[in-house]
C-alpha cells in the first residue's frame, strides 16, 4: 500500500522512524526545535521527542559539524541541519578536513555514521545567500557521501539508508520540492546508496537530471513526447557514489545525452558526468556533443524574473532536448 | 491611479494565505498604514496594512479564502476612479526598459561591445531577443558561422564519435560522406542511409520487379517470417520406383502413350499418403487448423523470369497416367505462360523436384497457406549398407519435408515421411 506524502513530510516521517528505531540516532540544528525548522522539517519532533534528542544551537555551522562528528565518533548516529546550503561553507573544515578524514586517517578504527541535511536552490526568492547549489564542492572530498533526492518515495528511502550508513553523508534537499507530493509506500524501507532510478524510458536521448531539475525533466519530456520524441531521464540519486553503469547504459542506447543541473555550469557535477560518458564505452555510441543544461555562472539575482531565468526551466529543457533530438546540436 | 492589494509572502516557504477578516469594507475610505485585513499563514496570523491612501474598492476575496501570495485581493483608488481592466496595467509595468539602438535597431550593450571588437556588421545580424532585439548570443552565432565557412575548407572530416565507429563497421570512408549535422558533421543516420544505399552503387542494371517476382518475394517473405518451418530429411532406395518407372514407360511406348515422369510418380505417391496424414494436408488460418478435403498436388515448375506452381487436383483420385498427362500439360502451358487461374489455384501440398538439376537435397519454403512443401533432390547411385551388414550399390534420393511448425510436430512429419519413402521404395503399395 501507498499514499500521497509531500517531499517535506517524507523527510519528516523518516526521521521520526529512525528516531523510535535507533535511540543513538539525534537531531542538531538551528531552530530546528520549538520552531520546527525553517522550512518546517522537524515540527512537532521536540515534543515528541524531547529537546535532549531535537537540539536547538547557537547560530554556528561550524559547531553543528563539529559537534556531529564528535558524537558520531562516540557512537552516536546524529543527524545536522545546515538551514541553507549556502552556510555549509562555515562547515566546511569539519566536513572536509575532519569528518571525510577521520575513518581513513585513524585506519579504519573510527566510523563516522552522520547525516547532515540541508536544503539547496533557487526559486523561492532567497536572494544570492541563500540559493546555492554547492553539492559539486562536497562530491570533491573523499570521504563523503552526497545524496540528492528528487521524490518524496527517493527522500524517505534515501534518508533512512544515509542514517544508517557508517559513513559521513551530506543530504542535499531542495527548498521547491518541500511541499511536492508524491507516492510512498507504507511503511520502512531503504533505497540504496549509489543506485540510480530511470524515472522514465525513452530511445531518442538521455537527459540526467538531479533534485528538482528531475521534476522538470519529467515534464518536458512529457511534452516531447507529443512531438514523438522519447526521452530517457536518469536521475543518479546519489552523486557520490555514482551508478556510472546505469549511466553509461543509458547513454549507449540512445546515443545522446542531455546533463541538468541547477548548479552553475563551471565546476558543476555535470562536468564529472561529462567525462565519466566521455571516458566510458558509450564514448563510441555519442550521435551528438555531451550537451550540458546548468544554472547561469552568476549570484541567483533576487528579482524574481532574473531568478527564473538564472537556472534550467522546463522549456529550457524542451527546447535542448528538442535541438538535441533532431541533431542540430 | 489604481493601487494594488496583494497577498504578501511573510515566509521563505508560504505559497498562499487564508483571509480571518476583512477590517474595512469595499467603499470604505482608508489610510496608508492602516490596518486593512487579516491573514493567516501556516505558521503565523497577522494584519496586513494598507499600502496607499483611497478607497478600497474590488474586494476579490472574502473572509475564509485562500489565496496565492502575490495575487491581487483588492485595489485602493482614488476618489471617482474605476478599477483597471487588466492587473497587469498596474502591478507591472507594461513598458520595456529602452534599449540602446544601433540605428533603428535594438542591440543590448554587451552585443554591441562584441559585435564592435571581432568587427560584426549589426545589419547583418538578425536579433533573436524580444522584439528582434540583438543579444550576445545572436553576435557569438553570427560569429561560429562565418567561423566555419573558413573551417570547412580544411579538409577535416567531422563526425560523430558513434558515426565513426559505424564507418569502420561498415567499412565506409568518411570522406565520401555527406553529413547532415550542424557544420556538416557526419551523423550515425548518414552512415545508415549509405551502408542502406551501399549495394547499389555495385550494381550493373536495375531491373523492375516483374508482376511475377514481385508475387513471389512478397509470398516467400511472409511465409517464410510469419511461418515456423522444421524440415526434415529421409534418404530413399528409388530401385523399385525406377523400375517401375521403366516398365510403365515401356509400356507406354507400346501403346504409345506418353512417358511417366518422376515427379508425376511423385506426385501420385505422396498424394496416395496423404490420404492417412490429414494433418500434412492442411491449413493453419486465424487460429485455426483446417484439414482439408481435397488433396491437390502444386508442382513447381521453373520459369525463365521466376517459379510458378500449377495444381494437380484431386490428385489421390487419379491414374499414374492420368497425372503424368496432366503435369506434362501444365508444365508446357506454364513454360508459355497460358496457364488460366484455376491452373494455380487450390493447392494443398506442394512438391518441389529440384533432382533434374542435380541437386542432391535442399529446404524449401512453405507455399501459404498450406503447411508443408517436399524438396525431391536427385537420384545417384550410392554405396548403401543393407541387412546383415552387405554392401551394395543403390540409386538413392533424398528428399526434405519443411513443415509448419504450428500445425505439424515432428513425429506426425517423421510417420509421414516414412510412409511415403516406404511407397517409393515399393510403389507396388499403391495398389492397396
Amino acid at each position: 500500500m501507498s499514499r500521497q506524502l509531500t517531499y517535506l513530510g517524507a523527510i519528516r516521517e523518516t526521521l521520526r522512524e529512525e528516531m523510535q528505531r535507533d535511540e543513538r540516532v539525534f537531531l542538531i540544528g538551528e531552530d530546528i526545535g520549538v520552531y520546527g525548522g525553517a522550512f518546517g522539517v522537524t515540527m512537532g519532533l521536540v515534543d515528541e521527542f524531547g529537546a535532549e534528542r531535537v537540539i536547538d544551537t547557537p547560530i554556528s555551522e561550524l559547531g553543528i559539524a563539529g559537534a556531529i562528528t564528535g558524537a558520531a565518533l562516540t557512537g552516536m548516529r546524529p543527524v545536522g541541519e545546515i538551514m541553507f546550503m549556502d552556510f555549509i561553507t562555515l562547515a566546511l573544515d569539519q566536513l572536509v578536513n575532519q569528518a571525510a578524514k577521520m575513518r581513513f586517517m585513524f585506519g579504519g578504527n573510527a566510523e563516522i555514521p552522520f547525516v547532515l541535511r540541508t536544503p539547496a536552490g533557487s526559486g523561492a526568492g532567497t536572494a544570492a545567500q541563500h540559493s546555492q547549489s554547492l553539492e559539486n564542492w562536497l562530491v570533491h572530498v573523499p570521504g563523503l557521501k552526497v545524496v540528492m533526492p528528487s521524490t518524496p518515495h527517493d527522500a524517505k528511502g534515501l534518508l533512512a539508508s544515509s542514517i544508517r550508513d557508517n559513513n559521513p553523508v551530506v543530504f542535499v534537499e531542495h527548498k521547491l520540492l518541500y511541499k511536492v507530493e508524491g507516492e510512498v509506500p507504507d511503511g520502512v524501507y531503504t533505497i540504496p546508496l549509489g543506485v540510480a532510478d530511470i524515472k522514465r524510458q525513452g530511445h531518442d536521448l538521455t537527459i540526467i537530471a538531479t533534485s528538482v531539475m528531475v521534476k522538470r525533466s519529467l515534464e518536458a519530456a512529457e511534452q516531447l513526447a507529443e512531438e514523438g520524441i522519447e526521452v530517457e531521464v536518469v536521475d543518479p540519486r546519489t552523486l557520490k557514489p555514482l551508478d556510472k553503469d546505469t549511466i553509461i547504459q543509458s547513454v549507449s542506447k540512445t546515443g545522446r545525452v542531455l546533463i541538468v543541473h541547477e548548479a552553475c555550469k563551471t565546476g558543476g557535477f555535470g562536468g564529472e558526468l561529462a567525462a565519466v560518458i566521455a571516458e566510458s564505452e558509450a564514448f563510441d555510441y555519442l550521435d551528438a556533443p555531451i550537451m550540458r543544461l546548468a544554472g547561469r555562472d552568476i549570484p541567483i539575482p533576487y528579482n524574481p524574473k532574473l531568478e527564473y531565468r538564472a537556472v534550467p526551466q522546463t522549456d529550457d529543457i524542451i527546447e535542448a532536448a528538442r535541438q538535441l533530438a533532431r541533431g542540430q546540436v | 491611479m489604481a493601487i494594488a492589494v496583494i497577498m504578501p509572502k511573510l515566509e521563505i516557504s508560504q505559497e498562499s494565505a487564508t483571509i480571518v477578516d476583512w477590517l474595512k469594507q469595499e467603499g470604505d475610505p482608508v489610510e496608508k498604514g492602516e490596518p486593512l485585513f487579516v491573514i493567516e499563514t501556516d505558521k503565523v496570523t497577522v494584519e496586513t496594512e494598507a499600502p496607499a491612501t483611497g478607497i478600497l474598492a474590488d474586494v476579490r476575496f472574502a473572509a475564509g479564502d485562500r489565496v496565492p501570495v502575490t495575487e491581487v485581493v483588492a485595489y485602493i483608488l482614488e476618489p471617482g476612479e474605476r478599477p483597471p481592466q487588466d492587473d497587469k496595467d498596474v502591478v507591472v509595468s507594461k513598458s520595456e526598459p529602452p534599449s540602446p539602438s544601433d540605428g533603428d535597431r535594438a542591440v543590448t550593450p554587451v552585443a554591441q561591445r562584441l559585435a564592435k571588437a571581432h568587427g560584426v556588421d549589426l545589419r547583418e545580424v538578425s536579433g533573436t531577443g524580444s522584439k528582434g532585439l540583438i543579444t550576445k548570443s545572436d553576435v557569438e552565432d553570427m560569429l561560429a558561422r562565418t567561423g566555419i565557412e573558413s573551417r570547412v575548407t580544411s579538409g577535416r572530416v567531422r563526425a560523430t564519435p558513434a558515426a565513426r565507429r559505424l564507418a569502420r563497421e561498415h567499412n565506409q570512408d568518411l570522406d565520401s560522406v555527406r553529413g547532415s549535422g550542424p557544420r556538416g558533421r557526419i551523423q550515425a543516420a548518414d552512415i545508415w542511409a549509405l551502408a542502406a544505399e551501399a549495394p547499389s552503387q555495385l550494381t550493373t542494371d536495375v531491373v523492375p520487379l516483374s508482376q511475377m517476382r514481385r508475387t513471389i518475394a512478397k509470398r516467400m517473405t511472409w511465409s517464410y517470417q510469419k511461418t515456423p518451418h522444421i524440415t526434415f530429411t529421409v534418404r530413399v532406395d528409388m530401385s523399385a520406383f525406377e523400375e517401375t518407372r521403366a516398365h510403365l514407360n515401356a509400356k507406354a511406348d507400346i501403346v504409345g502413350r506418353a512417358h511417366v515422369s518422376t515427379t508425376a510418380l511423385l506426385v501420385k505417391a505422396v498424394a496416395f499418403c496423404l490420404k492417412r496424414h490429414p494433418w500434412i494436408n492442411s491449413s493453419f488460418r486465424d487460429d485455426e487448423i483446417h484439414l482439408l478435403s481435397e488433396i491437390n498436388i502444386g508442382v513447381a515448375v521453373a520459369l525463365q523470369e521466376g517459379l510458378i506452381v500449377p495444381v494437380v487436383h484431386k490428385a489421390d483420385e487419379k491414374t499414374v497416367g492420368a497425372i503424368a498427362a496432366e503435369v506434362s500439360d501444365l508444365t508446357q502451358r506454364a513454360r508459355e505462360r497460358r496457364l488460366i487461374s484455376s491452373d494455380i489455384a487450390g493447392g494443398t501440398f506442394t512438391i518441389s523436384n529440384l533432382g533434374p538439376l542435380g541437386v542432391d537435397e535442399f529446404t524449401a519454403i512453405i507455399n501459404p497457406p498450406e503447411a508443408a512443401i517436399l524438396a525431391v533432390g536427385t537420384t545417384r547411385r550410392e554405396v548403401v549398407v543393407e541387412e546383415e551388414d552387405r554392401i551394395a550399390i543403390r540409386p538413392v534420393m533424398r528428399m526434405t519435408l519443411s513443415a509448419d511448425h504450428r500445425v505439424i510436430d515432428g513425429a506426425t512429419a517423421a510417420r509421414f515421411l516414412a510412409d511415403v519413402r516406404e511407397v517409393l521404395e515399393a510403389p507396388e503399395l499403391m495398389l492397396l
